[in-house]
Formats: structure tokens, sequence, C-alpha cells
């Protein structure tokens, strides 16, 4: 599937340009990347990671966002310390090394023909989101969809215009989206995304719900949708953990016997429950 | 059989040296460890092949403490990653004993198998021969046999069997160490010597069933008093022949820089602590547990066997006296049910 083997060398970057940067919210911004020849290094499947660097900085593992087949690969990075402080400081023609892809990414085929819900807060979003898209690509292949999405506040949503104008407008499509706190101008749900998630309350009946998000929401949702009816092998969950290498090899990630980077970071709730309770 | 009678050994040192960098047991300074046989100073080192571990195991040669990995011009648009560091060049361990060889496996295991082959491993791997002493003798801290591993069968290309004043019984075990035979043949003599008798070990380790019932354990109590004394220094990483975990950090200057790989420790907070701050294993406790899960189930679970030895050095480094064969004799004595 990718065209230039990352497999021979797995731990050396190949370099990209930088050629668009989109400001996501005050502490998000979007990356896209291309090969300067045009095209990218590698494909990248839903919920798949890449290992992006900035060449003096360091290196710091990010869930794919998005993959325009043979146009870019698009990174959503939050700032949140060293490496993406500094890079949220670049611009456009900038060259960044990324290597990858990394992970085992959503079971996009076994989910083929169900009803979905994903359910998503702040910047765990960005992960979600190449499912989303995946299944609005084949949106034949899958049932109702079904978005629950939250924030701090209005300005920290992410992708705004697909979240209010684009997904709504999908058959067959139910964007939900909340805020923690009432704010001036907003009309829509205010409070915390397990308890908006209960109260839309979505039959568990032949659907899959996907989450991803802080890791606190992540605990409250997973309780919701087993006080819901939801079964463990009807949720899905993606993870995060620091990494260095990104195969399995530098030891960090482990959570029990699995290493996030190469066995994870896509589990099951019926997966996670085998695994110590150390996430 | 062939044999290499103790006369003839430093010349076969020499005549591997010719075409290999050979590392081998040596005393230097107070310490001891596997070093380079031709850069050595004969006048203070000596060759260590009767002792049975020396302080440090040979992990460096295949797995260097640091390693530049590739070199880059680091800025803006003109970015770009120059020159990859393989290092290719042949190597030789001579005189390593089963738990290091055993050791390297593991080693083998993490970086060559499962999805991805570390290629700056491999390189290294690829071009190293090992030359295995047997052990007949173990130490009061050797518990290698309760681990699976056994101590007159190290797993490598030449085993090496010391019968005392007539030479060491020389056998190649594999098509690497079949070659490099060949290339010293006039150096060794054919004659018929018996190898001794293995004794007993004074510390015995039964390690059967102890992966399976630390799945049960990750909450127990047990950890806490365990784990109480561990300063989270890291020697018993740094000194252990299969902990193989790594950092990945940058060095620049100017335009210029690289990146380097350099051996890390899970005894450590940086280890697991993200970039905004949180960390899954932030207390000693924490952290121990996970080392030992890690040496005693987690590899077990995934490679089949555990990622400890039983080579004993952490038991003498542990400055404060955490001893990993009572931690397996403690999890074998625990009630489970609390
Ligand atoms: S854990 Fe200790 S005894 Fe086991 S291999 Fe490592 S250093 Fe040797
Ligand atoms: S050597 Fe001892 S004190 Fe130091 S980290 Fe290891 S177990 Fe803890
Ligand atoms: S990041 Fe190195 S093992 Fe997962």
């Amino acid at each position: 599937m990718s065209d230039k083997c990352s497999c021979e060398q797995p731990l050396v970057p190949t370099v990209v340009e930088v050629v668009d940067i989109k400001d996501e919210t005050p502490d998000v911004k979007s990356f896209y990347c291309r090969l300067s020849e045009g095209g990218v290094p590698f494909n990248v499947a839903p919920g798949q990671c890449a290992m992006v660097s900035y060449l003096p900085v360091g290196e710091g593992m990010f869930s794919c966002t998005w993959q325009e087949e043979q146009e870019y690969l698009q990174f959503a990075i939050k700032k949140v310390g060293l490496l993406t402080d500094e890079l949220h400081a670049i611009e456009v023609g900038q060259k960044l090394g990324v290597r990858g892809p990394y992970g085992n990414g959503f079971p996009v085929e076994e989910c083929k023909g169900k009803d979905m819900l994903f359910i998503a807060g702040g910047i765990g979003l960005a992960p979600l989101r190449s499912f989303i898209k995946y299944c609005f690509k084949h949106r034949e292949d899958y049932g109702k969809i079904t978005i629950v999405y939250g924030s701090r506040s209005y300005a920290d949503l992410c992708f705004k215009e697909e979240l209010f104008n684009e997904w709504p407008a999908i058959k067959d499509t139910q964007v939900y989206v909340t805020i923690d706190n009432p704010e001036e101008g907003w009309d829509g749900h205010v409070g915390f995304v397990p308890a908006y998630v209960e109260e839309i309350n979505p039959n568990p009946q032949g659907l899959i719900a996907v989450t991803c998000g802080p890791p606190i929401m992540i605990k409250f949702v997973l309780q919701s949708l087993e006080k819901m009816g939801y079964t463990d092998d009807q949720v899905i969950t993606t993870l995060e953990m620091r990494m260095k290498c990104g195969i399995g090899k530098c030891g960090r990630c482990n959570i029990g016997s699995e290493y996030i980077c190469l066995d994870g970071p896509v589990f099951t709730l019926a997966q996670l429950k085998q695994l110590p309770q150390e996430w | 059989m062939k044999i290499l009678s103790k006369d003839k050994l430093e010349s076969v040192l020499d005549k591997l040296s010719e075409s290999a960098e050979v590392f081998v047991p040596l005393s230097r300074a107070n310490s001891s460890g596997f070093y380079s046989w031709k850069n050595r100073n004969p006048e203070k080192e000596r060759l260590m092949l009767d002792a049975l571990n020396v302080y440090l195991s040979p992990k460096n040669v295949g797995f260097p403490q640091n390693e530049k990995m590739y070199s880059i011009i680091q800025s803006g648009p003109n970015a770009e990653i120059k020159e990859t560091f393989e290092d290719s060049s042949p190597r030789i361990i001579f005189g390593l004993r089963a738990c290091d060889a055993r050791a390297i496996r593991c080693m083998d295991d993490v970086f060559l198998t499962r999805g991805y082959e570390d290629s700056f491993y491999k390189a290294r791997r690829d071009n190293t021969v090992l030359i295995g002493n047997a052990c007949y003798e173990p130490g009061p801290n050797c518990f290698c046999q309760g681990m699976g591993v056994d101590p007159v069968e190290p797993e490598v290309d030449i085993i090496i069997r010391d019968t005392g004043a007539q030479g060491y019984i020389w056998e190649a075990k594999t098509p690497k160490g079949e070659e490099l035979t060949e290339g010293i043949s006039s150096l060794l003599q054919e004659k018929e010597l018996k190898a001794p008798e293995l004794k007993a070990f004074p510390t015995q380790v039964d390690y059967s069933g102890v992966a399976e019932k630390l799945k049960g354990m990750f909450e127990h109590p047990i950890w806490e008093g365990l784990s109480s004394a561990c300063q989270n220094c890291g020697i018993c990483t740094y000194v252990c022949p299969s902990c193989h975990c790594f950092d990945i950090q940058v060095k620049t200057w100017g335009e210029e820089g690289y990146r380097f790989r350099c051996w890390d420790s899970c005894m450590y907070t940086e280890y697991t602590t993200e970039a905004g701050g949180g960390n899954p294993r932030s207390t000693t406790k924490e952290r121990f547990r996970n080392r030992f899960l890690h040496k005693l189930e987690f590899f077990t679970e995934r490679y089949g066997y555990p990622l400890c030895t039983g080579c004993g050095r952490c038991i003498v480094a542990c400055p404060t006296g955490i001893n990993i064969v009572n931690i397996i004799n403690e999890v074998k004595e625990a009630s489970v049910d609390v």
C-alpha cells in the first residue's frame, strides 16, 4: 500500500514539507504535509498514527486526522509541551520528518453495515475524524451515524466547519455538540459529554460506539455506555502513551504485555478489560 | 573433537582480531566488562574467561549505550536527513556466558521480530559472531537454570568448554561458527577431551507458574513492600543484559545536528511522562512493578520466555539490596485472593 517502504529503516523519518497550516482552536492547529515532489510518503489508515519530527527538537506520535490520497497527510496538533509549542511556531514551507504509519487503526471493515456512534472530547475528535470521514467517503457501507462531541468552550471545538455545516447535511447523520459551561452567543447544549450521551441514549442494537478524549472523559463515557446496555465488544477506544520508537522496541508505551504503539492504539473495551488498569 | 589449548588462546584472539573487533571479558580499573581485545592494555587488564560474569554485560556490543542514528540539517525549508549510521563492521563476542547469550536472544526477538526490524540493531547483529563459554560451576548469584537457560549450552555460534589445563573443547554450532572455525583451524588441535560435570546451583529458583500467577497480581499489596527500598536509580536496568529500553534524543549545533538513541530506564519518572505532564506510572511502586512484571510476566506472554536470564548482576549492583530471586520467591508464596 505505501509506495515508499518506511520499513527498511523504521526509525529514520522521511522529510515532508508543510504546505498549509490552519488554526482549529486557540491551541490546536492542523498541519498539512506532503513530499516536496508531491504525494505522501506513506498511506495511513483511519486511526493509525505517525511520528512527526521537528528535526531540531524531537519527535512525537500523532494520530493522522486525515489523509487525502496522494495529496497530503493532516495532523491536528494541540499545544501541550516543548515539541508542540515549537510546532505551533513553524510556518508554511517548513520541513518536518515523518515516519509511520504506526498502530492497528480502527476496524473499519468489521464495522461495515453497522450504525456508528462517535463520542469525542476536545482534541480527541482528531483521531475519530479519520474514521468519521472514512465512513462518509464510503457512506453506503455504514448505517446511521451519530456524532457526540464536546469541548470546554465554543472556541475549543475543533473542525467547526465540518461539525456545524458539512456533517449534519450528510444523509442519516446526527451531530450533537456540547460545551462545558454556558457562554454568550451559544444556544446549543451545555454539559459534559458522558451525560449528554446518556441523554441522547442511542439504541445499542446493531451499533458500534467509538470514543476518544481526555482519559477521564473516556472512563466516564465507558461507564455510561455500560449503563446504557452496550456490550464490551461494541465499544472501541483509542489510547495514548508517551512514545519514542513507535514500533514496539523502546519499551515505554506498554500496558501489560501490549505495546500501545504497535498493538494499539485502538482497543475494544473487551480487550482493555484484559489489561492492567494502568491507562 | 577440536581443542583450543590454553597456550594458543592469545594467538586465536589475535588472529580473530585481524578481521573483526573481538570483545572479551577484561578487567578494567576496578571493574570488568566486555572490551576490545586489540585495544586492551596488557599491562593492567586481565582476560577474565575464568570469571563467571564480569560486571558489565556485552549488551553494549550489539546495542550501544549511545548510538548516533542519523545526521540532519535542522532548520527551516532546508531541513533534511543527511546520512544514517548503521554499523555493519564485523564483531565477535568471545567468552560470553549462557545467561548473556540468552539476553542476546531476547534482544533479537525485540529488535528483529514483530513486524519491524530495527535497522541499526540488525546491521550489527548480522555481522556479529557469538562464542560462548559453557559454565560448570555456578556462582552464588547465578540462577539461569531456574529461568530456563542451560548453562552448558549457551545459544551461540561456537561453544568453548573449559576442561582445565588441557584446554577448551571448541564446538561450532552454526554455519557462522563453522566458517569462523575454518579461518583459525591451524591453531586448533584434534583430540578427545571430556567436558566437566555441571555443579549444583547455590541459588535455586523455580520460575514455573510465575508468569501465570503474576497475571492476577497487578493490584496485589505485595508491590508496596517489595518496592519500598527502591531508589529508582536505574542501576538494575543498566547492568541488565536484557533490558532493552531506549530513548531517542537530538543534538544540534548551528545548522547541523544528529539524532541518537541511548539506553533509558523504566525506573525513571521521565520515561513515561507525557508531553502534557500526565504519567501513568508516577510512583516508585508503579515503576518497580512494571519492571519486574515486564521481566517475569509481560515478556513471557509476548515471546514465550522471561526477560530475566538469571545473570545475577542486578542483585550485586542494587544499592538497597533488592533481589529478583526474593521477588520470585515472594510471588510464589503470596496468597492471591486478597
Ligand atoms: S533482571 Fe537481573 S538477574 Fe535478570 S537478567 Fe537482568 S540483571 Fe540479570
Ligand atoms: S538498582 Fe535497586 S534501587 Fe536502583 S532502581 Fe534498581 S531496584 Fe531500585
Ligand atoms: S513507543 Fe517504543 S515501544 Fe511503543
